[in-house]
């Protein structure tokens, strides 16, 4: 069984389709992504997954549990972290502390314990703090974790949302277009960073992505949506040789530079 | 050497006029030793004040402790969660009233009074906030500012409360086995308060819980995302805060012997929440600066001759000139 599961789902924002009947699966431990051209309806159909809109109509599953109905903060609770396609962070807080808010889904100090100070309260402050420290390491921005966020560059501050979202030890990343605003050495390091995901932490990824030099590089499943319907799936090599993906890319002219363009 | 000097002068630009002096101070308090002297010195000090000072600096400053207590209740709100409120003073005014009847009407010991008093703040504020803290901040600034009328007016019309003429005689209570009578016994109760305040506020942000409201202050959909149930955590945001304010209404009660509506009007939460953003939203010695700023100025100004009658045109003034020229808060959160 997949570790999730898409079935139908459509939304709608008054008179518009963004999403329709969409159905998709994610394996577990793979890398998959969803792409499609500018307002194909990839952010609608990722909000729906990770909980801030509520689909029309439709079904997610993860591990057999559906998803639909639920507030993003109780998804985030089943280890499905997400990231955004522009960087959200909380920018007046530091490196560290922004880290540290990965770790709130798995930790449970109230109010209480943080008035007593009592000594399981200290032991989960120093898991939290040790938690985010080793996170920073795995991306690799240690030297930061005194920075207040909105002083840094963007691509740092990408980075940081990654290290804040593995924070929460995640089974599912979702990573809502996580190389835009990067430079062509920043995209080489996501894409090391990502298979580092599965390979060291065991974490399975869904992305979806704008960038087609990315995503053939580093996902073993693409799903093609274009005007919110799904047009192609299969392998990178599959997807790049559908005319329908082509199309929806380049237009109905069978053009040859474009074709390139694709690979 | 050179070019620190001129990086120090741009520096002190950006921060505009006393920022050069906030950061120095920042520097300085980066030492944890020499933090806890300032710290350990700023109470040695507060606690010798009333053996070099005349009853009446002594009362000024038990009313500007007392308007800290308030600041940091209202801070916690306002300050690390984000959220509007323009009527605070009805928070301490339930406080303050609970008190005064259950000594009055019921002849309970004061101590006594206090739970009854944190369990009456804790269920106003969940029939204020629970339905409300799911509009967005300037319509909740709306049904605050209601709020605070809604319990001053009510408390103006009731007998239990007294009506307008308030509750007087309110007998003062015992501590240790002493009667606590004069000023600088208050003086002494209201310190010790101060101090707990702080190390309340101190631990709560230094916690999973403090920090999840400064998310939801800074991104509310990054909060969610990251797994922090932002209705929830509000709620108890705001029933920290009210009950911070409770509490001190009761000491309040108690310290002046009677009380009225004319303490809870609304120019009192507008200046609970002034000392909060004017010395510096979330920041613990920001707002104990502004909360002290607002109680003692318009004091300092009393004895001068002209100026001593238009005192509250200035204060309005310098109020003016420190947002302008200090839109952060006077002691604002350091930025690295």
């Amino acid at each position: 069984m997949a570790l999730m599961e898409v079935k139908d789902l459509s939304m709608r924002f008054g008179g518009i389709i963004a999403v329709d009947d969409l159905s998709f699966e994610v394996e577990e431990g793979s890398i998959t992504a969803l792409i499609g051209p500018n307002g194909a309806g990839k952010t609608s159909a990722f909000n729906c997954l990770t909980g801030f809109y509520r689909p029309t109509s439709g079904s997610i599953y993860y591990k057999g549990e559906p998803l639909v109905g639920l507030k993003p903060y109780q998804i985030t609770y089943k280890k499905v972290l997400r990231t955004f396609q522009n960087v959200r962070l909380f920018k007046n807080m530091t490196v560290l502390e922004n880290v540290k808010s990965g770790a709130h889904s798995i930790s449970s100090q109230f109010v209480l314990g943080a008035l007593l100070r009592t000594k399981a309260q200290r032991k989960e402050e120093k898991e939290i703090l040790e938690n985010a420290l080793s996170c920073l390491e795995f991306i690799g921005i240690s030297d930061l974790k005194d920075k207040v966020v909105k002083n840094l560059s963007y691509g740092n501050q990408r980075r940081v949302e990654w290290a804040r979202a593995l924070a929460a030890k995640p089974e599912l990343l979702l990573l809502d277009e996580p190389a835009a605003g990067l430079n062509a050495e920043e995209k080489e390091n996501l894409i090391d960073l990502i298979r580092r995901f599965r390979e060291e932490l065991g974490i399975t990824v869904f992305l979806i992505e704008h960038d087609m030099s990315l995503v053939m590089k580093v996902s073993e499943k693409i799903t093609v949506l274009n005007f919110g319907k799904k047009i192609a799936e299969g392998t990178p090599a599959e997807v790049q040789a559908n005319p329908l993906v082509i199309d929806a890319y380049l237009g109905t002219d069978d053009d040859k530079e474009g074709s390139a363009w694709l690979k | 050497m050179e070019k620190q000097k001129s990086k120090f002068i741009v520096n002190s630009k950006k921060l505009g006029f006393f920022g050069d002096v906030v950061e120095k101070c920042y520097v300085l308090l980066d030492n944890k030793k020499v933090k806890w002297m300032v710290f350990a010195a700023i109470l040695a000090l507060a606690i010798l004040f009333p053996l070099i000072s005349t009853n009446y600096w002594i009362s000024v400053m038990q009313n500007a402790m007392f308007f800290m207590l308030l600041a940091l209740g209202l801070n916690i709100i306002v300050g690390y969660t984000g959220i509007c409120n323009f009527g605070f003073a009805a928070h301490f005014a339930i406080g303050a009233y609970v008190t005064a009847i259950l000594i009055r009407t019921f002849e309970w010991n004061f101590w006594l009074t206090l739970p009854i008093s944190l369990v009456a703040s804790i269920i106003v504020a969940c029939i204020v906030a629970g339905p409300t803290l799911r509009l967005r901040s300037d319509y909740l600034a709306i049904v605050t500012l209601g709020f605070g009328e809604i319990v001053r007016i009510t408390a103006r019309n009731l007998q239990i409360t007294g009506a307008a003429s308030g509750l007087s005689g309110i007998s003062r209570p015992e501590l240790f086995g002493i009667h606590l009578t004069t000023i600088s016994h208050w003086y002494y109760v209201f310190l010790a308060l101060v101090v707990l305040y702080i190390i309340i506020s101190n631990r709560i942000k230094n916690s999973r819980f403090g920090r999840a409201l400064e998310y939801i202050r800074e991104d509310e959909d990054a909060a969610m995302a990251m797994g922090v149930n932002t209705a929830k955590f509000k709620l108890f945001a705001f029933i920290v805060g009210a009950v911070m304010g409770g509490l001190a209404g009761s000491f309040f009660t108690v310290r002046m012997g009677a009380i009225s509506p004319q303490s809870f009007q609304f120019i009192m939460s507008a200046n609970i929440l002034l000392a909060v953003v004017l010395g510096g939203m979330g920041k613990i010695p920001g707002v104990l600066i502004g909360a002290a700023f607002i109680a003692i100025f318009p004091e300092l100004f009393r004895d001068i001759p002209f100026i001593g009658t238009a005192r509250m045109l200035f204060f309005g003034i310098l109020l003016v000139v420190v947002m302008i020229k200090r839109p952060q808060g006077l002691w604002p959160e350091r930025r690295r």
